[in-house]
């Protein structure tokens, strides 16, 4: 299940918009090779793990890269 | 004041960082006791920041910490919000 902490990874300042960047960093994100696709990537990819340790790796690092949109 | 609260998220949001960090490290290496006990002391810092920041400004998650009246959850400044 989801828990949200209401805190930033890391600190991150928003100073002015800036529509070009936007689309980038959504693209980064969501886009075909983002980290959105990668997370639930490694999120399935763990249920065929042979080993704990594997299992373990997929699952925190899928669960890591589905962040970024709390950088929002 | 408001510096305060600032300075105590950065603390909070460093500590964690560590804490992301080892626990990676740990799912691949879970006999290193260095790091074991370098990670077990991140998260006992990381408890302690997270409390004294809840008994302060409110809660930080949304379902595993108590609320005053009334409910505080709703309360700015979401993350987003936030001026470093």
């Amino acid at each position: 299940m989801w828990v949200y902490e209401k805190k930033l990874e890391y600190p991150a300042d928003v100073e002015r918009t800036n529509p070009r960047l936007a689309r980038e960093i959504i693209t980064q994100y969501g886009g075909p090779d983002g980290e959105l696709s990668a997370s639930l990537r490694y999120l399935t990819q763990r249920f065929t793990m042979p080993s704990n340790y594997s299992k373990a790796l997929l699952t925190d690092i899928g669960t890591e890269e589905s962040v970024p949109i709390g950088y929002q | 004041m408001y510096e305060d609260k600032v300075n105590l998220i950065k603390s909070i949001q460093l500590v964690g960082f560590a804490v992301v960090e080892m626990q990676l490290y740990l799912d691949m290496n879970p006999c290193d006791v260095n790091a074991l006990s370098a990670y077990n002391s991140y998260v006992a810092r990381q408890q302690n920041l997270i409390t004294t920041y809840e008994n302060m400004y409110g809660p930080l998650r949304s379902n595993t910490s108590q609320s005053c009246y009334p409910w505080q959850w709703i309360n700015d400044p979401w993350p987003w919000e936030m001026v470093y």
